[in-house]
């Protein structure tokens, strides 16, 4: 029944999330052709600087459907999307239920910190791969009817890349939702440390081949075929230093 | 062998952010008793309570309940499988209905009593399908004890059970505690500011002020250890300082002398003898009066 608890708490994150990144890789692939007729556009366009350089690569990628789907889609769509839901699904553990005054109610089960927190943990992760899976290979589903093909595998393999990068930002959300007692809170901190990873990662770029949102898009197997074992790792181990942190703080916590 | 304290405290000490929540707790709750927790707002009666169900963490001393240490996770989790508890909130899961959040319980307890359940719907008239946040207080408090009375519990926690409550609704649930507890064998500890509900079903009462108990017993054993020395004089009382031990506090009015006792009026009527009063008398009293004029002593 916890499950069932845990599930009801993230349905309406969940089912928002899922329903706006299936939109959004379904009309990525939707457009393709259409984008595909302004393609010849790009090359007319004055190429220097920054939104020049941004242009040009992503003229460059669109050369081919697989570099499209990754560009478009998967490297902006899913990356930003997924990292807002990611923290939206990772917000809100026993504590934010004291804002809603339940938490007592909770406690007073024989169930251990631990297992409440364990299974609120294992709904969300549960949901997000579902977020990174569903929307991913819905583009392998659709791409015939543009008369395209993308490999199933690709889809996992970003899909599941995705999953693993975007875990860091729900346990840091989770981690933050065992200190503060509201909902708002861990979801701007979350957010805000995402979006300054982003502006870190963009400013050093070239210098730099390591990144949460490079992992997270997989631009390293987009790229070489390699799929990035150690930053996957890396990413598993932060996501489990900062759920173990969790059900510390939860453990010691009065309510 | 069951322990026969189903509560016991020692030295009990919680520190909010430096201010003292409470200040050295001792308790005692025998089996089977029905124990009133009576105080003030903020005398520490709550956070006795989330202290033994494990809610928080004390910063000295111990609590125990059946014996266990209410500290310790693993001994906490089998304390909460044998104690039904009713929040003072009564919060409760707002997403589920009824008969949700009664199957959502009843999977956490083993000696869940579906009789009880099917028994407890019908008398509190709760609707299965409704939502919880569409309950009132009323229906909510109902709820909350019904999911408390079917969980075949050995010990019941009730944090002020009637807070918030019309009088009728107070009666009905009032009645429903009595006659749950007096069909099985339980105890029941419920903390509450109201001193006319402890006195209605209560056998046993412990009184908290600024932290710590001032006052236990059985409700009969105060009713007679307790009594009020009357004495009035022919001028204005004086103020003595008596030596008798067992004085709770002394006040003034004109010229009536009024000491409150725990225990030796005789004594007291005899040190009071050399004042030379016009009369003296002992005069029993009530709950409210030990409650108001303990927990004035420590103002």
């Amino acid at each position: 029944m916890l499950w069932y608890k845990s599930w009801l708490e993230t349905r309406s994150r969940f089912l928002i999330g899922l329903a706006v990144m299936m939109l959004t890789a379904a009309g990525a692939v939707l457009v393709y052709p259409r984008v595909m007729k302004l393609l010849p556009l790009a090359n007319t366009v004055d190429t220097s600087g920054e939104l020049g350089r941004q242009i040009r690569e992503g003229a460059e990628l669109m050369r081919s459907y697989r570099g499209y789907v990754w560009g478009q889609w998967i490297r902006q769509s899913l990356t930003q999307m997924g990292t807002l839901f990611a923290v939206l699904l990772g917000s809100g553990a026993l504590l934010s239920s004291a804002s809603g005054s339940s938490a007592l109610f909770m406690l007073s089960m024989p169930a251990s910190r631990n297992r409440v927190l364990g299974i609120r943990v294992a709904t969300g992760l549960w949901e997000l791969l579902v977020l990174a899976l569903i929307p991913a290979l819905l583009i392998p589903v659709l791409s015939p009817g543009v008369g395209e093909r993308y490999p199933v595998i690709d889809a996992v393999l970003h899909g599941l890349c995705f999953f693993v990068a975007a875990a860091v930002f729900f346990s840091l959300a989770q981690l933050l939702s065992t200190v503060f007692n509201d909902l708002w809170r861990p979801l701007l901190i979350a957010c805000g440390v995402a979006v300054a990873l982003a502006l870190i990662e963009q400013a050093a770029r070239g210098q730099w081949t390591y990144g949460i949102f490079r992992l997270m898009s997989g631009e390293d197997y987009f790229r070489t075929g390699h799929v990035p074992w150690l930053g996957l790792l890396g990413s598993a181990a932060a996501s489990a230093v900062m759920l173990y942190g969790a059900t510390r703080a939860i453990a010691r916590q009065d309510f | 062998m069951a322990d026969p304290l189903a509560i016991e405290t020692t030295e009990l000490r919680k520190s909010y952010d430096g201010a003292e929540a409470l200040r050295g707790l001792s308790l005692q709750v025998p089996a089977g008793s029905i124990c009133g927790f009576l105080g003030r707002n903020g005398a520490g009666k709550t956070t006795t309570i989330k202290i033994l169900l494990g809610m928080a963490h004390p910063t000295s001393g111990q609590a125990r309940v059946f014996g266990l240490p209410a500290d310790a996770p693993e001994s906490s989790v089998e304390i909460r499988r044998r104690t039904g508890f009713v929040s003072e909130d009564k919060d409760l899961f707002d997403a589920m209905t009824v008969g949700e959040i009664v199957r959502f319980t009843a999977a956490f307890y083993p000696r869940w009593r579906p009789n009880l359940e099917q028994r407890y719907l019908r008398q509190f008239d709760l609707p299965r399908g409704r939502k919880i946040k569409a309950l009132s207080r009323g229906m909510r408090t109902k709820l909350a004890l019904l999911l408390a009375f079917s969980r075949g519990a050995e010990l019941l926690v009730l944090d002020e059970p009637t807070s918030g409550l019309d009088p009728v609704v107070t009666e009905e649930v009032l009645q429903a505690i009595v006659s749950h507890v007096g069909s099985e064998a339980m105890t029941v500890f419920f903390s509450s500011h109201q001193i006319a509900e402890v006195d209605q079903i209560a056998d046993r009462v412990a009184i908290v002020d600024g932290g710590c108990v001032v006052v236990e017993g059985a409700l009969e054993d105060l009713r007679e250890r307790y009594c009020r020395v009357q004495l009035v004089f022919e001028s204005d009382a004086p103020e003595p300082a008596l030596r008798a031990p067992g004085v709770v506090r002394m006040r003034r009015a004109g010229r009536v002398l009024s000491v409150l006792c725990s225990a030796g009026a005789e004594r007291i009527l005899d040190e009071t003898r050399v004042l030379n009063p016009v009369s003296a008398e002992v005069v029993p009293v009530t709950l409210k009066e030990i409650f108001l004029e303990t927990v004035r002593a420590g103002d």
